[in-house]
């Protein structure tokens, strides 16, 4: 596998501002995308998954949003420090991305090929005919039949699972390096879920971009992703190949999470739940965020936040369990396992 | 006792929507207070008022007294704003025209609103055929265009201040019905209008005890706007001959007799039309910040 | 689109019809009786009752009114009081003055508003919003006799840039135009902006930042386009209180138009031509608001399906 990395995410915490205080919806998120790789980002809603994708490209609204620290390195340049002008070449063009509603994020009153073409005459100087053309062709290659009729059609009068893979023409039109898909298939019936999954890893393949996969679709991250970032209240908890993840998830919180799945061929007499609810963004616990649900929780967990430590080569986990701390508190008896 | 537990329920529900609708009012006078537009409007709309009572005691000289040794002077310290061709005091006349100008303005608009607010409601209550009239109706009083169906009006009944109002008040009246219509058909829907139904109230009470207050909210907004325009046109008609006659100090006779001298003492145009400018921003401001404090998703 | 047409056209025969019976019946509002009126002040006795019968002015009212609207459908309005002359005729020498009044004024609304609005929205809360809103609120709290007579005073009376008055050249058109549109330009800017601040939020706009397009095409192509649908009402609206309008600064600054033509037949008592003018200028209205509830139709079907 190439180990190249692309995109790397170090601390970054996006806080919301306002009268009623402080949201801190991203506060500390660290992963890393190899070249060609996808990696799912997973958690329920409102665990700052959109937020983080949001950020890497600055693109949360602001006021009330802003990024207050970290780091989002491409190729080892940070976007956050860098300048609009500066990023407002990379955005749409070495990293695109793709929205949760298909239906409201195209613009209703402009042909759709225009709205792919415009990309690339802006990043890669396109002519206006073979801006077109290319147009024409990525909506051919988004499997859409007779792209050149479709392509100067306008928005409204395309179905829902066509518009997204026009989503998905504008956003690849200019071969990012990064892609990053905020629940790109949610809104959409299942049988045209399968089908937008499978025109990713296809182009993927021709691309070969990074993924960033936003889900909170434990099913869709077993199909997709190569590797997988488990996100609660905010942080990353747990991040390692999607192989060994679901083989043995190691934080609590994804045990809970991959204990919910319903499983098709055991017998089941009731899905397992994650008791209680999340912490409120503007008034996160003291120790561990997950302690309160947790069913191993110890003094230790409530008292102080666990750092991501290094789990074995590519694993690394949010979790007090995976510590020498843990352990020495083990062995003076504190919890009887 | 099936029957008891259901009217308990009801009553706990009438009760619960009281004390909400208390809380609202209690919330949406706050928001007023921290609307700054809406503060000043309603500053400038109660000096105006003000001014009504006490033009008697405000005014330097008799409004109506023709000096014509004095005509024609320029704002002084014996005359603020200046005299105008017959020698009378422009600031008295216009503190004795607020009355008028303010009183066309506010009967207008009760008149309008009357009728508006019972048409509005009886459509939106009932429904069907009866709404379809009403609203066909309204819509024939839409299609002339801006005071021309005031004009119309006047054009039958003679030019006088009288007419006007109703003039005006007419063209208010759809206006009203249509707001008044559609928070009513909104009101009607709640379950809360369908518990007192079934503890016996008739259509009488229900509109008016119980959908009525609901809608003042819109009422009084569209009230205040309303007003501005009211003003606006009463003060146009007399400025075109069809109101106050001279020597009547309403604001917009004034102006129109100070079009004449327009060139020599543009002060007698620029008094008036001020004080009219000043009326109708403050119910503008009034209007839009009462608007914001009710609907904040109106507020951009 | 065309079946769309032609039950709209359908949709406003009652309108119409209900616009003609208001006219109809302003000659029944009259106090008195409306053949001695019509007569004319001195008429013989004779001549009024043969005007009576003439007119079918002794015939039930709905017959009248049938009668009315049959002159109405072939042309004939009537004739003045005045001078006997059709109605008509006056008209069509007014209308065109009228007409030309409204198209410079409602290009002013058009190109000022949107300017405005859209200075204010690509700022929020900056000072040139505060200050464009600010002038916005004034611009619809003046009344427009008023506005007229200060740009005339201004204009042609002290810096004599520009003619006091009259309707010969395309200077005198530049103040009255200014005049009437000014407070529609000021209801367009408020409504551009609030229209823009709403579209900027909306998610196609973060689609097109996230490709990276630059500011003024976000603004000029993605926003605005969205942004000016509801506006097409709102400028559909104006054209009304604009037509009204004219009868206001058609008087302040002596333009022969259909206005002015109203507001003397109403000092003369000329009620056949009062009925006539109100009518045509209402018609002129109904078929305005038939265009632009067709084009905000054609824009707003994209829109609508989402």
């Amino acid at each position: 596998m190439n180990s190249e990395v692309v995109l790397e995410v170090k601390n970054l915490k996006t806080h919301f501002i306002s009268n009623k205080g402080t949201a801190k919806a991203v506060d500390g998120v660290d992963f890393v995308l190899k070249k060609g790789e996808t990696l799912g980002i997973v958690g329920e809603s409102g665990c700052g998954k959109s937020m983080t994708s949001l950020s890497i490209l600055r693109l949360i609204p602001s006021p009330p949003g802003k990024i207050v620290d970290g780091q989002v390195l491409l190729n080892g340049k940070d976007l956050v420090t860098m300048s609009d002008e500066e990023l407002r070449k990379i955005r749409g063009n070495r990293i695109s991305m793709i929205f949760q509603e298909p239906m409201t994020s195209l613009n209703p009153v402009i042909p759709v090929g225009e709205q792919i073409a415009e990309a690339l005459r802006l990043h890669q100087g396109l002519s206006k005919k073979q801006a077109w053309d290319k147009s024409v062709e990525m909506i051919g290659l988004v499997g859409i039949p007779s792209p050149e009729k479709r392509a100067k059609q306008e928005p409204f009068q395309l179905s829902g699972g066509m518009r997204q893979r026009i989503m998905i023409a504008m956003a690849l039109a200019c071969t990012p390096e990064v892609l990053i898909a905020d629940e790109p298939t949610t809104a959409l019936d299942v049988t045209i879920q399968a089908q937008i999954l499978e025109i990713m890893k296809d182009l993927q393949r021709k691309i070969g971009m990074g993924i960033i996969f936003i889900t909170h679709d434990l099913g869709v991250v077993a199909e997709m992703c190569d590797q997988v970032g488990v996100m609660y209240a905010g942080q990353i908890v747990e991040h390692r190949s999607a192989q060994d993840l679901f083989k043995n998830p190691l934080h609590p919180y994804t045990q809970g999470l991959i204990g919910s799945l319903p499983k098709l061929y055991e017998d089941q007499d009731e899905l397992q739940t994650i008791e209680g609810t999340v912490p409120s963004p503007y008034d996160y616990p003291e120790g561990c965020r997950f302690a309160e649900r947790c069913p191993f929780s110890t003094d230790i967990c409530v008292q102080k936040q666990p750092i991501l430590v290094q789990y074995d080569e590519d694993t690394k986990v949010r979790c007090w369990k995976y510590t020498d701390e843990w352990q020495n508190s083990l062995t003076r008896g504190v919890v009887i396992p | 006792m099936a029957v008891n537990t259901s009217i308990v329920n009801t009553t706990d529900l009438i009760l619960a929507r009281k004390k909400i609708k208390r809380e609202k009012r209690k919330q949406f006078f706050s928001t007023i207070g921290q609307n700054k537009a809406a503060v000043v409007g309603g500053i400038i709309i109660l000096l105006y008022i003000s001014m009504t009572f006490l033009a008697p005691i405000l005014a330097p000289y008799d409004p109506y007294a023709i000096n014509l040794q004095d005509k024609l002077q320029s704002p002084s310290w014996a005359h603020w704003m200046g005299t105008d061709d017959k020698g009378r005091d422009i600031l008295s006349r216009i503190l004795y025209g607020s009355r008028l100008s303010l009183g066309v303005g506010f009967s207008s608009v009760f008149f309008g609103a009357f009728f508006g607010i019972i048409l509005g409601l009886v459509a939106g209550y009932y429904g069907k055929w009866v709404d379809t009239i009403i609203s066909r109706s309204l819509d024939v009083m839409l299609a002339f265009p801006g005071i021309l169906l005031a004009l119309a009006i006047i054009s039958a009944l003679g030019p006088s201040l009288i007419n006007v109002t109703i003039a005006v008040g007419i063209f208010s009246i759809p206006l009203f019905a249509r707001i008044v219509r559609g928070s009513t058909m909104e009101i009607k829907q709640l379950e809360y209008i369908d518990a007192i139904r079934t503890l016996g109230a008739n259509d009488f009470i229900i509109i008016f005890r119980h959908i009525f207050p609901n809608i003042l909210s819109p009422i009084i907004v569209q009230g205040s706007l309303r007003l501005a325009t009211a003003i606006l046109s009463a003060a146009g008609l007399s400025f075109l001959g069809l109101g106050a006659q001279p020597p009547s100090p309403e604001w917009g006779a004034m102006l129109s007799s100070g079009r004449d001298f327009i060139f020599s003492a543009p002060y007698m145009a620029i008094f008036p039309g001020l004080m009219i400018s000043i009326l109708v921003l403050g119910f503008n401001l009034f209007g839009d910040g009462l608007r914001d404090a009710l609907d904040p998703k109106m507020k951009k | 689109m065309f079946l769309f047409m032609i039950k709209r056209l359908v949709q406003i025969v009652p309108v119409i019809l209900g616009v003609t019976l208001v006219v109809f019946l302003i000659m029944q509002m009259v106090p008195g009786d409306s053949a001695v009126i019509l007569a004319g002040e001195g008429a013989s006795k004779e001549t009024v009752e043969q005007l009576r019968e003439d007119l079918g002015l002794n015939k039930p009212l709905y017959e009248q009114y049938f009668s009315y609207i049959s002159n109405v459908v072939q042309g004939d309005l009537g004739n003045s009081l005045k001078n006997n002359q059709p109605v008509l005729d006056e008209i069509l020498i007014r209308l065109p003055v009228t007409m030309e009044l409204a198209f410079f004024s409602i290009l002013i609304t058009i190109v000022l508003g949107l300017i405005a609005g859209i200075i204010s929205a690509v700022r929020p809360y900056s000072f040139s919003d505060i200050g464009v809103m600010v002038v916005a609120l004034l611009g619809i709290s003046l009344p427009s006799f008023w506005l007229g007579l200060l740009l005339m005073y201004v204009f042609s009376v002290k810096l004599q840039w520009l003619p006091v008055a009259g309707w010969d050249s395309l200077a005198h058109v530049i103040l009255p135009a200014i005049t009437l549109g000014a407070g529609g330009a000021a209801i367009v800017a408020r409504m551009t902006r609030s229209s823009m601040l709403e579209v900027v939020g909306q998610d196609y706009i973060r689609t097109a930042k996230a490709k990276g397009l630059k500011e003024h095409v976000i603004i000029y192509k993605h926003a605005l386009r969205n942004a000016l649908i509801p506006v097409i009402t709102v400028v559909g609206l104006q054209f009304g209180s604009l037509l009204g309008g004219t009868v206001l600064v058609e008087s302040v600054f002596a333009i022969n138009g259909l206005g002015r033509m109203i507001v003397d037949a109403i000092r003369t008592r000329d009620i056949p031509m009062v009925q006539g003018g109100v009518l045509v200028a209402s018609l002129v209205f109904v078929f305005v608001n038939l265009l632009v509830d067709t084009m905000y139709k054609v824009f707003n079907k994209r829109i609508d399906l989402n």
